[in-house]
């Protein structure tokens, strides 16, 4: 699968599943735009990582909660290249709270990064994508679907995305895109330590019927795929990368091994 | 106007609290703002002058005046960079 001469926007790429996508898409000879907030070291690490692999990185810092740095983002791509072939809305945040702690604030700041900025992204990306046969990939979490503790409103804000995917996906068939999501459980990420570390979730990291616990890459790959010619015929899907733990909850991980 | 009076005005905001509640010596919970609202001042205040605080200095923060310090400290070192 090459991805040569195509352009990538890998959105909040400095770490966890945003990185390993990036670098995913560069591996297959895709040019990356990298988008950041908050940690710039990480995200110029990135960078030169990416043009490592002989393909061309661009770092832009931009607080996707905020829709005038989507549009400056996306005018300096504009300018820049004229079109963008790959989008990835994976840049999340969330507040830790239960259904009935969550106030107007924690639900705006959520849905606002995790809802309404793939939305907004995916509105510009497609008409950088004109003629290109473009792919948008959101990544989504098994929130969506499972009750997780503390998760409410980042569970209902994947959600929205999920259903915000089935939507593109068949309202940008005439523009050939391709729109999909790709929903992980617990990846092996910095965001996960926390979670741990907080004892809001348990450390279960053997825990999944495939053995090990999911690593970035693991859905970088499918997110790949998905970017590829071969995945043509998958529209408005979520593809669930959990290694089996989604489908036997009344099995423990041990009795599979 | 100065870094100090800045800052305020984006805690004030965010906060909705009157800018003068906020003083060098008060903190967050002096003026009740919960853990959402330090995370939106930080944002705001980086997205303000263009600078990076990392999470680790942002938790030793003690009081406001901590927190326009370490402002003020970042902003000399961009100057010098």
């Amino acid at each position: 699968m090459s991805l040569k001469g195509k352009l990538a926007l890998v959105t909040g790429s400095g770490r966890g599943i945003g990185r390993a996508t990036a670098l995913k898409l560069a591996s297959q000879g895709a040019d990356i735009v990298v988008n950041f907030f908050r940690r710039r070291e990480a995200a110029e690490q990135t960078v030169k990582d990416i043009e490592s692999l002989g393909v061309k990185a661009e770092l832009i810092r931009a607080n996707v909660g905020d829709p005038a740095k989507i549009n400056e983002m996306f005018d300096v791509i504009e300018n820049r290249f004229g079109h963008l072939d790959i989008l990835v809305n994976n840049a999340a945040s969330g507040v830790g709270r239960s259904v009935m702690d969550i106030d107007v604030k924690a639900w705006d700041w959520t849905m606002g990064i995790n809802a309404r900025a793939p939305l907004l992204c995916a509105q510009r990306a497609a008409k950088l994508m004109k003629g290109r046969h473009g792919k948008i990939v959101n990544i989504s979490s098994l929130g969506s679907l499972f009750v997780l503790p503390t998760y409410a409103v980042v569970g209902v804000s994947k959600a929205a995305l999920e259903a915000l995917t089935r939507y593109l996906a068949i309202e940008l068939t005439p523009q050939d895109i391709c729109v999909n999501a790709v929903a992980a459980s617990a990846v092996e990420t910095e965001a996960l330590k926390f979670y741990i570390k907080e004892g809001l979730i348990k450390d279960n990291r053997q825990a999944t019927p495939a053995g090990r616990m999911i690593a970035p890459d693991d859905v970088a790959r499918v997110v790949a795929f998905l970017c590829s010619e071969e995945a043509f015929m998958i529209r408005g899907q979520t593809i669930i990368v959990d290694g089996g733990t989604s489908i036997a909850p009344f099995i423990a991980a041990e009795e599979v091994q | 106007m100065s870094v100090e009076e800045q800052i305020k005005e984006i805690i004030a905001r965010i906060v909705h609290v009157d800018k003068n509640l906020i003083t060098r010596e008060g903190t967050f919970k002096d003026i009740k703002a919960d853990s959402l609202d330090m995370v939106q001042a930080l944002v705001a205040v980086e997205d303000k002058f263009d600078i990076e605080i990392l999470d680790e200095e942002a938790q030793k923060f003690q009081t406001f005046g901590d927190f326009v310090d370490y402002v003020e400290k970042r902003l000399t070192e961009k100057e010098k960079a």
